[in-house]
């Protein structure tokens, strides 16, 4: 017998077209913090997916405290009390808190008296003892359509601690959280850590391996590159090993050099669909030449805020472009104004996913010559237009214009939309998390790509959750916490900590 | 009055049965409008069994011959159901598109087998299986209250079936653990996934139930409006209780005050055809009362519906 | 570990897949391998029922005129029948159609029956109980047709534009209403008393011409399909090569970007039901005053529902409806021969059109079967390759 608890030996994973995990073979010992990293697509997830039943390998083989298991399902893995905070909270939006932890292991109660019923009333006291054990309080009777991120991913943990998890598995825990957020969260995990559980943090961020993690496993494009002692390792080796290559942290950039005001906005006010105000009083200008970023913790009025400047929501308030009043326009009349915009969510709005890559670079034009005479398309100029951008942005694309983009990666979906907002020469940019889920070399490029409108003189609202990238890329920086603009300073004036403080409301100017 | 009461109710019921039945499945995730189809193919299997056991003649068993048909019912829709549950599921068809198809298929399979059943039992290949009126009863003294008494007068035998039934029906949906993960699984069936239930046999399940409760609620269509079997069985009881269902918010509360505002709506404008002393021609104005009423309140409530999140969607584990 | 399945030795399972995971050809091998697993099943029911399917089949093509009968009644021939089934074929095309564009536009249009019905009684007791000469009643009744369905479907259009009504919802709840409405104004105005169905409307102004002697021979010629097949075409053309087609697409596809996109999504929802319901009206009024004369009270065409399976069967694909379409005539039409000649009951064909529908409901399913054995065998090749390199090194 030896002292792992968990050992996957020689996993191979294939999907369709990609292997995402090739002969990775690791070892964790209980009562370890094990980190892996990895680039997005590194096959991390998919290694710890495995483990948590939701695939099953192709080839190698898993041992749970020593004994060998075929994990089969979710179900299975919980038996094994391995527990797993996904990505993507998987949790049921109008179900309170309770409701979403017992689901799957329902305590009983009856029913008037005889049948037999889910005990929600008692469960509601004994969640609220188990979050407050762990530091983790939360309102047990909450539903999660009302509570926040970070709430949620509580929630997230403490199910696995409802169920007694002894192996504990976060996929990217902090990519939704601010500074501080974060902070609280690892020492979270450290006190799990402490009292004996077995924590696999599946993260590429290198700081906070650095700062919890007791050994650390890098994989680069689906193989294990190295497993290695965090507090003897530097973390510029582990960035190069998880890149496969030299990289650079800085982003290069000039000065600033500001021009006229591009865009003004004053007095915005927003409310979502169920009448809630969720950009309030909000009032600020852009200047050419200049990155206007937005921090916040996600749903405090960002994104709504960059879908009003657009005109796809409803607002009140005034927004000029160029000294023009556009508040009234429709979205078509704001984007020939000179408005491009980068959604969040590429492929639920950005894109046509069963359209062409063609199609989709004309997306905002196909109504205009030379797409467009009288009503009928001319389907060559589709795929000429979509020709050009694909040489000018290096998109890669299995058959050139005519592929469906549905097939097309992340990033060269990404690299499409961008280029069909920058080839549309707009006075304002409007970016929104713009490299969401990309790997290093496309977060690179398309940083690049921002200062250089930026240089050419595009006013560009940048809004993202990554405080890293704002800081390094801002001119000047606004927050906003629950709809209002916290605070707009120029970049070198906040650190990274003030901002923070910022987005979780607890520093006022 | 109390005419409109009692007709009202012998037609809300049977509607608000079906509906449940909807929901049940729509709250799982599963798009059901094959509930026109389960209701049909429910009344042709209790009809069938009656016929069958019976041969023909019902004289003095009528009571055991509808409690027959009720089980039969519920079974039958139950078992046709597993079409749709498993076009659906497994075979990950559109759901809308394959309660079509149900649909369909449910009026063609149903049409032959009656043809066959009657040539095969009493030489004759017609498509119509009579059936009778289901028995009524009436309480005792409560039923002499005014207004309230009505609800107690000529009672249909399948009326307090179906309360009970609507009764388990909620407290199963609202109550227990299969519930709570049904419901669950309308809104985010990954997070019933990840908890380590089943996605695909619990939907399954649902459609299954939704099925049976069509089935019942067909079968008292049969027993009460028709009088028998026949292609009418599939003059839109399904679609009316989708609406129902809809117009309710996907909860069985509210949609039986939707059941309950057509079968009123329907009873009391025959009453006023009949007060008015308006010809037939005349009713068939009366009749889209229930219709008109059903777009205008939608034209109010729409926009505050909430589909299950889930609805329409086919669940893959491998997308998140 | 998996056990190594060994995916390629057989050698007909492999030409198989070759054939249906065609990408290109998807469109039609997959609904046709559909078609040919429902025959199958009927076969296997007709068998069951002591009756031999390739009689049974025959006698279906041989009834609608596809295949020569043993023999025919005086002043009829093959082409009689032929041109009967195309009338029936001919709002089926239509409605079909309809059903289609709402789809593109991510719309379910559940209410064609009721928008074949609102303009085929109007263009019935205007034009059709008119004295208008065919020159002058036949255009109109088209307009009428066109202009009525398309009122109806903007309707159902606009109400989910507005109100957020499902469709689904209120073409059913539209259906009844016109339905009950239509059903009274022909029980008190327009009623045949010996039919109990409306007055038949004049031969002028029917879009069939009836009982037509041609040839030596009596026949039904349908006008209706002189117009059913180039818009099939014209349905194509406007969803492939148009800028409405464009932006319908878009809306149907993803909401979300055609907004982002600029697209108004409210008049793109209201555009694609009235185009729907003016093919539907197209359907009505060559159901109403073609196929048929008259109008039966409180009666919805079947053909409403049948015109979605069909638009399924079609893959959506306006060309590929044409012949969807001309598949389940043909099976509907032949029932009658076919229950005469082989003795089965004449619901028989009602049941093979309802497997067919539903093992083409299962295409998608088959479409998946079909790309996992497809990347079985890439694998397996891969493997093997490897292993015959490493075998070499050796």
């Amino acid at each position: 017998m030896n002292d792992y608890i968990v050992e996957m030996r020689h996993i191979t994973k294939r999907f369709p077209g990609i292997v995402a995990n090739d002969d990775v073979s690791i070892s964790i010992k209980k009562g370890e913090i094990y980190a892996i990293l990895g680039e997005n697509g590194a096959g991390k997830s998919t290694l710890m997916s495995m483990l948590f039943g939701m695939y099953e390998p192709d080839e190698g083989e898993i041992f749970i405290r020593g004994k060998r298991e075929s994990i089969s399902s979710p179900a299975y893995a919980a038996k094994l009390n391995i527990g797993m905070v996904h990505q993507h909270f998987k949790l049921v939006q109008n179900y309170t808190i309770t409701e979403n932890i017992i689901l799957g292991m329902e305590p009983k109660s009856r029913f008037l008296g005889f049948l037999p019923s889910v005990d929600v009333k008692g469960t509601n006291k004994k969640i609220a003892e188990l979050s407050k054990r762990y530091g983790l309080e939360v309102d047990p009777k909450k539903k999660i359509e009302e509570i926040g991120v970070s709430t949620q991913q509580r929630v997230e943990i403490l199910k696995m601690l409802y169920r007694e998890a002894e192996i504990l598995i976060f996929d990217e825990p902090t990519a939704v959280l601010t500074p501080q957020e974060i902070e609280f969260l690892l020492e979270i995990i450290r006190e799990l850590r402490n009292s004996g559980k077995t924590i696999i943090l599946i993260t590429h961020k290198l700081e906070e391996i650095k700062k919890v993690a007791d050994r650390c496993a890098i994989l680069c494009r689906g193989k294990l590159v190295d497993v290695l002692d965090v507090k003897t390792t530097s973390t510029k080796t582990m960035a190069n090993l998880m890149v496969g290559r030299e990289i650079n942290f800085r982003t290069e950039k000039t000065e600033a050099n500001f021009g006229e005001k591009v865009l003004s906005v004053s007095g915005l006010d927003v409310r979502n669909d169920d009448g809630v105000s969720v950009v309030k009083d909000v009032s600020f200008d852009i200047k050419a030449g200049e990155i206007f970023a937005v921090a916040g913790v996600s749903g405090n009025g960002q994104e709504e805020l960059a879908d009003a400047i657009a005109g796809l929501i409803k607002s009140s308030g005034s927004i000029s472009l160029k000294g023009a009043d556009i508040s009234e326009m429709t979205v078509r009349e704001r984007s020939e104004m000179g408005i491009s915009y980068i959604p969040q969510d590429r492929q639920e709005v950005g894109l046509v996913l069963d359209f062409s890559l063609g199609e989709n670079l004309a997306l905002k034009d196909y109504y205009k010559e030379p797409f467009c005479k009288n009503g009928i398309l001319h389907h060559k100029a589709f795929l000429i237009h979509g020709q050009k951008l694909i040489d000018e942005y290096d998109i890669r694309s299995g058959q050139g214009a005519k592929t469906q983009v549905r097939s097309m990666s992340g990033g060269n979906q990404q690299k499409a939309i961008v280029a069909r907002e920058i080839i549309s020469d707009s006075a304002l940019m409007i970016f929104v998390q713009p490299t969401r889920g990309l790997d290093i070399g496309a977060i690179e490029n398309i940083h690049r790509q921002i200062l250089s409108e930026r240089d050419k003189g595009k006013a560009i609202l940048l809004i993202s959750l990554e405080l890293e990238e704002i800081i390094s890329l801002a001119d000047t920086i606004g927050v906003m916490y629950s709809g209002e603009m916290q605070t707009i300073a120029a970049a070198g004036s906040l650190t990274s900590n003030q901002v923070g403080e910022f987005m979780m409301g607890v520093r006022s100017v | 009055m109390n005419y409109i009461i009692i007709e009202g109710l012998a037609f809300a019921l049977p509607l608000f049965i079906i509906a449940i039945g909807g929901i049940f499945s729509e709250r799982s995730g599963v798009t059901n409008l094959a509930l026109e189809g389960f209701q049909g193919f429910g009344a042709f299997a209790g009809a069938a069994a009656v016929m069958a056991i019976s041969g023909g003649n019902l004289a003095g068993i009528e009571t055991p011959m509808f409690i027959t048909a009720m089980v039969f019912a519920l079974l039958g829709g139950m078992v046709f159901s597993m079409l749709h549950a498993l076009l659906c599921i497994p075979f990950k068809a559109n759901q809308v598109i394959s309660g079509v198809v149900i649909n369909i298929l449910a009026t063609a399979l149903t049409a032959f087998l009656t043809s066959q059943f009657n040539t095969v039992l009493f030489g004759k290949p017609t498509n119509k299986f009579v059936l009778g009126i289901c028995e009524k009863f009436t309480v005792p003294f409560i039923s002499e209250v005014p207004v309230l008494g009505a609800f107690f007068t000529d009672v249909y035998y399948y009326q307090p079936i179906i309360i009970a039934a609507a009764l388990v029906a909620s407290y199963v949906l609202y109550k227990s653990r299969f519930g709570l993960r049904l419901r669950a699984c309308g809104d985010n069936p990954h997070a019933v996934d990840a908890a380590g239930i089943s996605v695909s046999k619990l939907r399954f399940i649902a459609v299954m139930i939704s099925g049976a409760l069509s089935g019942l609620g067909g079968m008292c269509f049969a027993y009460s409006i028709s009088a028998s079997f026949s292609p009418t069985i599939y003059s839109g009881y399904g679609f009316l209780a989708i609406a129902a269902l809809i117009f309710g918010n996907w909860k069985i509360g509210p949609t039986l005050l939707a059941c309950l505002l057509f079968g009123f709506a329907r009873s009391g404008g025959y009453k006023l055809a009949q007060v008015l002393g308006l010809t037939s021609a005349f009713a068939d104005i009366i009749m889209i009362l229930p219709y008109v009423l059903t777009l205008l309140l939608l034209m109010f409530f729409s926009s505050t519906n909430r589909a299950p999140r889930a609805l329409g969607e086919i669940y893959d584990k491998g997308k998140r | 570990m998996k056990k190594p399945k060994n995916a390629l030795k057989n050698p007909f399972r492999r030409g198989f897949i070759a054939i249906l995971g065609n990408e290109k050809y998807q469109g039609f091998t997959i609904p046709l391998f559909a078609i040919i697993l429902s025959l199958l099943a009927a076969s296997l029911l007709l068998l069951s029922l002591g009756k031999n399917p390739l009689i049974a089949f025959r006698s279906l093509l041989q009834g609608s005129g596809l295949l020569p009968k043993a023999s025919y009644a005086a002043k009829k021939n093959i082409l009689t029948d032929f041109m009967s089934m195309l009338n029936i074929l001919t709002p089926m095309i239509f409605a079909a159609l309809a059903v289609a564009v709402a789809l593109k536009a991510g719309l379910f249009n559940i209410g064609i029956s009721g928008q074949m019905l609102v303009p085929g009684f109007i263009a019935s007791i205007t034009v059709g109980y008119s004295k208008l000469p065919a020159a002058a009643a036949l255009p109109l009744v088209l307009i009428i047709g066109i202009m009525g369905g398309a009122a109806v479907g903007s309707l159902i259009g606009w109400l989910k534009h507005r109100f957020n009504i499902n469709e689904v919802v209120s073409s059913i709840m539209l259906n009844y209403i016109f339905s009950y409405i239509i059903s009274y104004f022909i029980n008190t105005n327009y009623i045949d008393a010996v039919s109990r169905q409306s007055r038949y409307i004049s031969a002028n102004t029917r879009l069939t011409l009836a009982n037509i002697e041609l040839f030596g021979l009596k026949m039904d010629i349908p006008l209706g399909f002189i117009l059913a097949v180039p818009a099939a075409f014209l349905v194509k053309f406007l969803m492939d090569k148009t800028r409405v087609g464009y932006e319908l697409k878009v809306v149907g596809l993803n909401k979300k970007a055609a907004q982002y996109a600029g697209i108004n999504v409210g008049k793109n929802i209201v555009m694609a039901m009235a185009i729907s319901g003016a093919l539907a009206g197209l359907a009505g009024v060559t159901y109403y005053l073609g196929n048929f004369n008259s109008i039966q009270p409180r009666v919805l065409s079947s053909l409403g529902f049948d015109s979605i399976a069909v638009c399924l069967l079609g893959n959506s694909h306006p060309i590929g409806i044409l012949f969807s379409s001309l598949l389940i005539t043909v099976i509907s039409k032949g029932s009658n021969y076919m229950s005469s000649t082989i003795n089965v009951p004449q619901e028989i064909s009602q049941l093979i059109t309802g497997l067919i529908l539903l093992f083409s409901a299962c295409g998608a399913y088959i479409k998946h079967r079909v790309s996992l054995a497809k990347d079985e065998i890439r694998d397996e090749k891969l493997r093997l390759k490897q292993e015959n390199e490493e075998g070499d090194r050796v």
